[in-house]
């Protein structure tokens, strides 16, 4: 888990079978995949992708090395914040916004951008 | 300088984050540059309660082990621009950081503003001697229960072990009703257990859990009455005269007439 130097792809994925609650951490230099639910106050860092096969309200930071190719899905994506490589992002103040089908985030023309998952493959 | 004033309680629960949230509202409204700062490592709340969760970078155990600057860890409240709040770590526990540590910290954040105020954890542990450890000046929080008095009590000795300086008592969640029929202690009651200077009186209100709950603190609403208690007991922190306001309902217009006629 510490090899934070090494490329994100020569570290595989970790799998996460269950849900991080607040307060709880996962950090891996490759890619993390989450069987579960990530709460607000729970945190994920990882050197590639992050993929939560739930609801997605914590923060995470994907690509943390500077990946820009990073990106983060979530079956249902609502994080306090979302980071890629070295940007930081948030939702906007005052809206409860609440996805009803899952998403993708990603750097596109040096902004994170979110879309439905499938469609930006199109794009 | 500035002044470094712990809120702290013993008991858990009894609006020691609303408390700081609340007067370091007042006081930024007031003009005051403030900040805001998290001691409850592990368990933090006072983000939440401000709204400003999820601008969280960088938090006070970042800072004190030198993984960013103090500036790059203070958060700018979304309405003053004089208000700043330093998070506490949620991944973390009380032991990352020590009492010398968070002395030094508070220090430097009293060059900046004239106003740091500290939210204390619950207990009178590490995360207690941690949170009073730059602390001038206390403002311990109770509830009219005789176990948040006892407590009270407990922690206004261990501050003055500490020396830290006149500790003032803010009464939290009093309800009127319940103080004229007897069954709840009042302002009298509990000064003459604890010896201390009242600073104020907060009225129960169920404002308080909509205004935590959109992160919204309650003073800077004008209808709440735990707002308005709340913005008395800053003025009188930050130095002016302030009345106490009669907070029984009984002795008002109403009161008078309803005894008049025997009513009560």
């Amino acid at each position: 888990m510490d090899a934070l130097n090494s490329s994100p792809e020569d570290m595989g994925a970790v799998l996460v079978e269950r849900t991080l609650r607040s307060g709880q951490s996962v950090s891996y230099a490759g890619h993390v995949v989450v069987l579960g639910d990530v709460h607000p106050g729970a945190e994920i860092v990882a050197g590639g992708n992050i993929l939560v096969l739930g609801t997605l309200q914590g923060t995470v930071h994907a690509g943390v090395g500077g990946n820009e190719a990073a990106v983060v899905v979530a079956f249902r994506l609502r994080p306090s914040q979302l980071r890629i490589a070295h940007h930081i992002t948030r939702p906007p103040d005052g809206q409860e916004f609440v996805p009803e089908e899952p998403e993708i985030a990603r750097v596109k023309n040096g902004m994170v951008i979110i879309e439905k998952f499938g469609q930006h493959r199109e794009g | 300088m500035g002044e470094v004033i712990v809120i702290t309680s013993g008991k858990g629960g009894v609006g020691k984050t609303t408390t700081t949230a609340n007067l370091g509202t007042a006081m930024a409204l007031m003009g005051h540059k403030v900040v805001l700062v998290d001691t409850d490592i592990g368990l933090r709340n006072l983000d939440v309660v401000m709204g400003l969760e999820n601008r969280i970078v960088y938090d006070l155990v970042d800072v004190v082990h030198g993984r960013c600057r103090l500036k790059q860890a203070l958060i700018k409240d979304k309405r003053f621009d004089d208000l700043y709040l330093l998070p506490a770590a949620q991944t973390k526990d009380k032991t990352a950081v020590t009492p010398p540590q968070m002395a030094e910290l508070c220090q430097e954040l009293a060059t900046e503003h004239e106003f740091v105020l500290i939210d204390c954890p619950a207990g009178i542990e590490q995360g207690f001697k941690n949170a009073i450890a730059g602390a001038e000046k206390a403002v311990v929080v109770t509830t009219p229960e005789v176990a948040a008095v006892r407590d009270a009590d407990r922690v206004i000795g261990l501050l003055e072990a500490a020396e830290v300086s006149n500790p003032g008592i803010i009464i939290n969640r009093l309800r009127s009703q319940m103080v004229k029929k007897g069954d709840m202690m009042d302002m009298e009651d509990i000064m003459d257990i604890l010896a201390v200077e009242v600073m104020g009186v907060v009225p129960e209100d169920e404002y308080i859990i909509v205004s935590t709950n959109r992160g919204e603190p309650a003073v800077l609403d004008r209808n709440s009455r735990a707002g308005q208690a709340f913005y008395r007991i800053a003025r009188r922190l930050a130095g002016e005269s302030v009345p106490m306001v009669e907070l029984a309902s009984g002795n008002g217009f109403m009161g008078r007439l309803r005894r008049l006629i025997g009513l009560s």
